[in-house]
C-alpha cells in the first residue's frame, strides 16, 4: 500500500514537469477527481485493519494535500507563463503618437493678465473695465491734460469727433471709477488701449495696459513703490531690478518710470547694441505717481483728507519681458506657430 | 533733443566719464534714452610713429616708411606725402580700417612695395584746416605732440564725441535747451549754476533805438518783443566746431548767421529771427516793426517759397506796408538774409505757445521755432539770449553790433509764488525730512524759500512757467531726494466691503471660465484689432445697404486698413486663419472675445453698445460642422444643458445650407433666446479672404450667455442605483426626415426612463432604396427605483417603434 502511495507521488512529480495547464487540470482529475487515484486510495482505507487504516490514512491524507498543494502551484505557474507569452506577442511601439483630442491655449496676453490679477485680487483690489470708445472729458479733460499736451494730437490719439475718441490709456477709467465710487478705492483695469503708431518692431497700434488706482486716507509715495516692487517681485522674480525715474504725467505728480533691467541682454548692454533697450540696459514697463489733487477734485474727493497712486502697467512689455518675445506684431498675427507656445 | 557732451562741458564741469553723468541725471528726471558716437564711420585709426622713411625704389613720389604702431608693431606702410620726417607721430589707418566717405583701407602694394595700411591726411580723417590749424592740407595729419603708439587716434583728434539723446517731458520746456540741461545736471549733482555770463561788445555808429521802432498792437499774443541790429555783415560758412555741435544736434548749417540763430536756439531754447533789415520799410525815419494778427485772407510769401493764406488768428511781424514773417514760425522771403545783405536785424520775441500752436498746425507747417514756441519759453531769457548772438556775431567776425537795444515788455512776467506746507510734502512722500532739507533740494533748481506765517513760500524762477502748486515743489524735493531712495511701504489687507464682492467680478470670472472652456476644447485665443478695413464688409459679402456697414469711423486713422470699428467680430479672426493658410499652417483653431462696435447713432454724439462676442474660426482635416457644432454644444452644457435648439439661418457670408442659428428654449411654450450661430463660412467669403478651404465659425452673444449661466440653477438629483438598459434602433426614413424629428419622435414616447437617445449612425446608399436614409440609435433606459426587465424594455421599443412609423414613416429594420 505504501508503495502504491510512493509510486504516485513520482508520478505526479514526474508528469508537472513543463507541464502546461491543460495537462495539470487532467492530472488533477487522474488523481483528485472523484473517480481518482488517490481519492480510491482515500475510499478504501474502510476496508483496512483499524491499525493499518490509522497509518495508512495518514500516509494518504498527507500525499493528498501534497498533490495538491504541488498541482494548484505548478498550475499558477504555468498560468502565469502562458499569460506572459500571450502579453509579450501584444507589444505595440509606446513611441506611436498618442491620439490627442487637441486642447488649445489662452493668448499669452491674457494669461500674463491672469498672473497680475491673481496679485491684485489677492491684496485686495477690485478688477473693473472699461469703454473702447471713451469721451474727450474722460481721456483728457478730467485727467488734467493741458490742451497744448502731445498725446492730444491727431497724431497721437485716434478721433471719431471732437468728442469722442478711443481711450489712448485705461486712465479714463480712474475718472469712471471715482466718479462712482467713494475712497477708499483699490481698482485695477486690464484692457485694450490705442495709440496712432505705425505697425513696426517695436509699436503696434493697439496694446495692452493694466490700470491700478489706490485712493484712501493717508496714501504716499512708498505705498506705490512697495506696491511696484511686490509686482516686479511676482511678475519677474526677485533677481529683476527695478528703477524709479522721474516723470511727467498731466493727472499724477510727483509722476514716475518704472524701469526693470532688460530683458534681452540682461541690463549688461551699455555701449553694446541692443535693439530693445537701445543700449541703456533698462526697459520702460510702466508710468505711476500720486493722483494730482486736481484729478480728485475734479471727480468730487477732497484732496485735503485723501490721496492716492496711480499706474499704468504695459502689459505687452510686461508678456514680452516674460517670454523674451522681440516683437509686438506677433501678439496680433495669431499665427499657430505661435500661439501654441505659450 | 540731442545734445553733444562737449557743449555741457563748456558750461558746467561735470565729474564723470559720459556714461556715468547720463546714469545719473535720468535718476534726476531728465531721461537719457541713448548715447550716439559722432564720427563711428571712421574705424580702426590708430597713432602710430614714424620710424624711419626713404624714397620708393621705382617712384618719384613715393616714400616708403617703417611706421610703429604699437602693438600692432612696426609696419611698411608706402606714402605720397612730402611732410613728414622720422618720430613724426602721425594717425595710421590699419588693414581693414575704414576712412571718411566709407574709403577702406587693406593691406597691397604700391609699385612692388608692400604697404599694411595708410598714413592719414586730414581730409580723410573727414576734417579740414579749421579742425586742425596747424595741419596742411596736402600731406598727413603730424600730431604736435607725443601720444602713446596703437591708441585709438579719434578721441586725441576730437573727430569722435559722444551725443546724448535727451527726452524732453512736455513740462517742462526749459529743458528744451543746453542751458536748461545744464541747470539739471547741476542740480543732480548738487552743484551751484549759474548762466555763463555774455559779453557783448558793441561797435560803429549810431543806435539801435534811432535805428528801428517795435510796436506791438496784440500783447495778448506777443508778450515781448526785442530787437537788435548788426551792421557790416559778411554772410560766410561758419566755423566747423559751430558746424559740428548744429550737426550733432540734428540741424544743418546754412551760413554764420543762420546758423548763430539755430546755435542760440539750441543753447538758450529761444528762437531768434534774422531780418534784412533793408526790407523793413521805414516810418518817421527808422525801420518800423509792427506785431499784428493777420487780415482774414492776407497773403505772406514764407522763406521756403509758398504762399500762404492767412486768418484772423495768426500772429504776424510786419512793417507799415507789408508782413514779414510769420511770428513764431516762419519768416516771409522778401526780408530773407543773403549773401549780400549788409544789415540786419535779430529779433528774440515771446509768443503765446497756444496760438503759434494753432498757428503751425492750421497752416501745416510745424518748425523747429514754432515747435520750441509752442512748448512755452521764457519771456525773460530773451534778452540773454539775443545779447548771446550778438557775442557770437563778434567772435565769428560777422558783423558789428551796433550800440542799445530795442525791448518791448510792457508786462513782465515775474516769479511766481507757492505757499506750501513741508508737512504736506513729507506726507505725500513718505519721508520726514527737515524745512532745511526741503528748502535745500528746492535752491538746487534755484527755488527760493521763505517763511511766511504758518506756511512756507516758494519762488518758483519764471523759467520753469507760472501754474505750479504744492505738488510740483514736492515733486522737486523727491527727485533731488532720490526716487530709488524713498523707503517702501507695503500694500496692508482690506478689511472687505459688507455687502461682500469678489474682486474678480462673476462677470469676469464667467468669461474667464468661458475661454478657458474653449481652450480645453482645442481652440487658441486669438487677439485682433478692433478697427478693420471697410472692405471686409464686401469680402463677408454684406449687400450696400447692410446696417452692419454703420460704422463708427475713426477721423484720423492709420491707412484705410484701421478706419472703421468692426461691427462683427468674424473679419479679424478670418484675417487670422488667412495668415495661418498663407503659412500653410495645416489646421488653425482661434477664438477670441471681442466687441461689435455699434453706434447708436450717425454721425456719433454719444459712446456706441460695445457688444461682447464670442467668436470661433476653425479650418483644417478634422473640421466640420458636426465637429463645431459639437464644441459648441459642449460648451453650451457646461451653463445649460438641454433645451438648446438649431435652426436653419440665412447670412450673407455663411453657407446657405451649412449654417444654424442657436437658441435657448427654456420651455416648450416659450420663445426661444437667440444666442448666436454656427455654421461653415460662405465659400466665396473664404476665397474672398484668401482661404482655398472649407472655414466654420461659430459666434455668441456672451451677455445672453451670461444672463442664462447667471440664472441656470444647478440642482441634485441622485444617479441610479440600478444598472440602465442599453437599446439599438435602427431604422429607414425618408431623407428629408431631420435627426431632431426623429429623436423628437423617438422621445414623444420614450417615456420616464428613456435617459439618452444617441444618433450613432446615418446612412444612404447601396442596400438602402434612393430618396430614404437609414438612422441608427441607441437608447439608454434607467430607473430610479428598480431594475428593468427586459420585457419592460421590449414593450418600450414596440411603443416607440409604432410611434417612429407613424410621425416620420419610419420602416424598422
Amino acid at each position: 500500500m505504501l508503495e502504491k502511495l510512493t509510486q504516485l507521488r513520482e508520478e505526479i512529480k514526474r508528469s508537472l514537469v513543463n507541464a502546461v495547464p491543460e495537462s495539470i487540470e487532467a492530472l488533477r482529475v487522474r488523481m483528485l477527481g472523484k473517480k481518482g487515484e488517490i481519492t480510491a486510495v482515500l475510499k478504501g482505507l474502510g476496508q483496512l485493519e483499524p491499525e493499518e487504516r490509522r497509518k495508512m490514512g495518514v500516509a494518504a491524507n498527507e500525499l493528498r494535500d501534497w498533490a495538491q498543494n504541488a498541482i494548484d502551484g505548478a498550475k499558477a505557474a504555468a498560468g502565469a507563463t502562458q499569460q506572459a507569452q500571450a502579453l509579450s506577442e501584444e507589444t505595440i511601439d509606446i513611441t506611436l503618437p498618442g491620439r490627442r483630442r487637441g486642447i488649445g491655449r489662452l493668448h499669452p496676453l491674457t494669461q500674463v493678465y491672469g498672473k497680475l490679477e491673481e496679485l491684485f485680487i489677492s491684496l485686495g483690489f477690485d478688477i473693473v473695465e472699461g469703454p473702447h470708445v471713451e469721451t474727450v472729458y474722460h481721456n483728457f479733460d478730467a485727467l488734467c491734460t493741458p490742451e497744448s499736451h502731445p498725446s492730444r494730437d491727431e497724431t497721437d490719439t485716434f478721433y471719431f469727433n471732437d468728442g469722442l475718441l478711443l481711450r489712448c490709456h485705461t486712465s479714463p477709467m480712474q475718472v469712471r471709477v471715482m466718479e462712482k465710487q467713494k475712497p477708499p478705492i483699490r481698482v485695477v483695469v486690464p484692457g485694450k488701449v490705442f495709440r496712432r503708431d505705425d505697425v513696426d518692431a517695436t509699436h503696434t497700434p493697439a496694446f495692452h495696459q493694466m490700470e491700478g488706482l489706490v485712493i484712501d486716507k493717508g496714501i504716499h509715495f512708498g505705498d506705490f513703490k512697495g506696491m511696484l516692487e511686490l509686482l516686479a517681485a511676482h511678475i519677474f522674480g526677485p533677481q529683476t531690478k527695478i528703477r524709479l525715474r522721474p516723470s511727467f504725467f498731466p493727472f499724477t505728480e510727483p509722476s514716475a518710470e518704472v524701469d526693470i533691467t532688460c530683458y534681452i541682454c540682461g541690463g549688461k548692454a551699455q555701449h553694446e547694441p541692443c535693439r530693445v533697450c537701445k543700449d541703456s540696459g533698462w526697459v520702460e514697463l510702466w508710468g505711476c505717481g500720486m493722483v494730482h489733487p486736481e484729478v480728485l477734485r475734479k471727480s468730487g474727493i477732497d484732496p485735503d483728507i485723501y490721496s492716492g497712486y496711480a499706474f499704468g502697467l504695459g502689459v505687452d512689455r510686461i508678456t514680452s519681458a516674460l517670454y523674451g518675445i522681440s516683437d509686438p506684431r506677433f501678439y496680433f498675427e495669431n499665427d499657430m506657430q505661435f500661439l501654441k507656445q505659450f | 533733443m540731442n545734445i553733444p557732451m562737449s557743449w555741457l562741458r563748456d558750461i558746467i564741469d561735470i565729474p564723470d566719464d559720459t556714461l556715468t553723468f547720463s546714469r545719473r541725471i535720468t535718476d534726476a528726471g531728465v531721461k537719457v534714452e541713448g548715447i550716439t558716437t559722432s564720427g563711428e564711420a571712421i574705424t580702426n585709426v590708430v597713432v602710430g610713429q614714424i620710424k624711419s622713411l626713404e624714397r620708393h625704389p621705382d617712384a618719384d613720389k613715393l616714400w616708403v616708411t617703417q611706421t610703429d604702431v604699437g602693438a600692432n608693431g612696426v609696419l611698411q606702410i608706402v606714402t605720397g606725402a612730402d611732410n613728414l620726417k622720422a618720430s613724426d607721430y602721425i594717425p595710421v589707418a590699419l588693414h581693414g580700417s575704414t576712412l571718411a566717405g566709407g574709403l577702406k583701407i587693406k593691406k597691397s602694394k604700391m609699385r612692388g612695395q608692400e604697404s599694411n595700411g595708410m598714413l592719414c591726411s586730414i581730409g580723410e580723417l573727414g576734417c579740414t584746416t579749421e579742425d586742425f590749424p596747424y595741419a596742411t592740407d596736402e600731406g598727413i595729419l603730424v600730431l604736435p605732440e607725443p601720444h602713446p603708439l596703437g591708441v585709438d587716434a579719434k578721441p586725441i583728434l576730437g573727430i569722435s564725441e559722444d551725443v546724448l539723446d535727451i527726452e524732453v517731458l512736455s513740462n517742462r520746456p526749459d529743458m528744451n535747451a543746453v542751458m536748461g540741461i545744464a541747470r539739471e545736471a547741476a542740480a543732480a549733482y548738487g552743484f551751484p549754476f549759474e548762466l555763463p555770463e555774455v559779453k557783448v561788445r558793441e561797435e560803429g555808429e549810431g543806435n539801435t533805438e534811432s535805428l528801428v521802432s517795435v510796436e506791438i498792437r496784440d500783447t495778448e499774443r506777443c508778450p515781448r518783443y526785442i530787437a537788435r541790429v548788426v551792421r557790416d555783415v559778411k554772410v560766410a560758412p561758419s566755423p566747423r566746431w559751430m558746424q559740428k555741435r548744429l550737426e550733432a544736434a540734428g540741424m544743418r548749417s546754412v551760413n554764420n548767421i543762420v546758423d548763430i540763430t539755430n546755435y542760440v536756439m539750441l543753447e538758450y531754447g529761444q528762437p531768434l529771427h534774422a531780418f534784412d533789415i533793408g526790407a523793413v520799410a521805414l516810418k518817421d525815419g527808422k525801420h518800423a516793426i509792427v506785431v499784428r494778427t493777420a487780415e482774414t485772407s492776407e497773403k505772406i510769401t514764407t522763406l521756403d517759397g509758398a504762399e500762404r493764406t492767412l486768418t484772423d488768428t495768426v500772429l504776424l511781424i510786419a512793417d507799415h506796408e507789408k508782413p514779414l514773417a510769420i511770428a513764431g514760425v516762419m519768416g516771409g522771403d522778401n526780408t530773407k538774409v543773403h549773401d549780400g545783405t549788409p544789415t540786419i536785424l535779430f529779433e528774440s520775441a515771446n509768443f503765446n505757445p497756444e496760438n503759434i500752436r494753432k498757428t503751425a498746425k492750421g497752416l501745416g507747417m510745424r518748425t523747429d521755432a514754432s515747435a520750441h514756441y509752442e512748448k512755452g519759453i521764457d519771456p525773460n531769457q530773451a534778452l540773454t539770449s539775443v545779447n548771446r548772438a550778438m557775442e557770437l556775431v563778434e567772435l565769428l567776425a560777422c558783423g558789428k553790433v551796433v550800440p542799445g537795444i530795442v525791448d518791448n515788455y510792457p508786462v513782465p512776467r515775474l516769479p511766481h509764488t507757492v505757499k506750501f506746507n513741508p508737512e504736506n510734502i513729507n506726507k505725500r512722500l513718505g519721508l520726514s525730512l527737515s524745512v532745511e532739507e526741503i528748502c535745500g533740494y528746492l535752491k538746487r533748481v534755484g527755488i527760493e524759500t521763505r517763511e511766511n506765517g504758518d506756511l512756507f513760500e516758494a519762488v518758483v524762477p519764471t523759467c520753469f512757467g507760472s501754474d505750479w502748486t504744492e505738488v510740483d515743489l514736492t515733486e522737486e524735493v523727491a527727485r533731488f531726494y532720490g526716487y530709488n531712495n524713498i523707503p517702501s511701504r507695503y500694500v496692508q489687507r482690506v478689511t472687505p466691503k459688507v455687502p461682500f464682492q469678489p474682486g474678480m467680478s462673476p462677470r469676469r470670472r464667467f468669461e474667464l471660465d468661458v475661454k478657458q472652456a474653449v481652450a480645453g476644447l482645442g481652440y487658441y485665443e486669438a487677439c485682433t484689432y478692433p478697427f478693420e478695413s471697410p472692405r471686409v464688409a464686401d469680402k463677408l459679402l454684406l449687400p450696400a445697404d447692410d446696417p452692419m456697414r454703420n460704422y463708427l469711423t475713426l477721423e484720423n486713422p492709420l491707412g484705410e486698413d484701421f478706419s472703421v470699428m468692426r461691427t462683427q467680430t468674424v473679419g479679424g479672426l478670418l484675417e487670422g486663419l488667412a495668415t495661418n493658410y498663407a503659412k500653410r499652417n495645416g489646421d488653425a483653431r482661434l477664438f477670441e472675445i471681442a466687441w461689435e462696435y455699434r453706434p447708436k447713432a450717425l454721425p456719433p454724439t454719444e459712446l456706441p453698445d460695445e457688444l461682447p462676442r464670442l467668436t470661433l474660426a476653425a479650418y483644417g482635416p478634422d473640421v466640420d460642422f458636426p465637429a463645431v457644432k459639437g464644441d459648441i454644444e459642449d460648451l453650451l452644457s457646461v451653463y445649460v444643458s438641454g433645451k438648446w435648439v438649431y435652426e436653419p439661418l440665412t447670412l450673407p457670408y455663411m453657407h446657405p445650407g451649412r449654417t444654424a442659428s442657436v437658441s435657448f428654449k427654456p420651455h416648450p411654450k416659450r420663445d426661444a433666446v437667440p444666442v448666436g450661430y454656427v455654421g461653415e463660412l460662405h465659400p466665396q467669403a473664404a476665397i474672398n479672404f484668401k482661404i482655398e478651404t472649407r472655414v466654420y465659425l461659430a459666434v455668441l452673444d456672451l451677455d445672453v450667455l451670461y444672463d442664462l449661466a447667471k440664472s441656470a440653477k444647478t440642482t441634485f438629483t441622485p444617479p441610479s442605483k440600478y444598472p440602465a438598459m442599453i437599446r439599438d434602433l435602427a431604422f429607414t426614413v425618408p431623407e428629408t426626415v431631420t435627426a431632431a424629428q426623429a429623436e423628437a419622435a423617438i422621445r414623444e414616447k420614450g417615456g420616464q426612463w428613456l435617459t439618452d437617445v444617441t444618433l450613432f449612425d446615418v446612412y444612404q446608399g447601396k442596400q438602402i432604396e434612393a430618396g430614404y436614409k437609414s438612422m441608427a440609435y441607441s437608447l439608454r433606459f434607467s430607473a430610479y427605483d428598480r431594475t428593468l426587465t427586459d420585457e419592460s424594455a421590449q414593450k418600450l421599443m414596440a411603443v416607440i417603434r409604432e410611434n417612429l412609423n407613424r410621425r416620420i414613416n419610419a420602416q424598422v429594420r
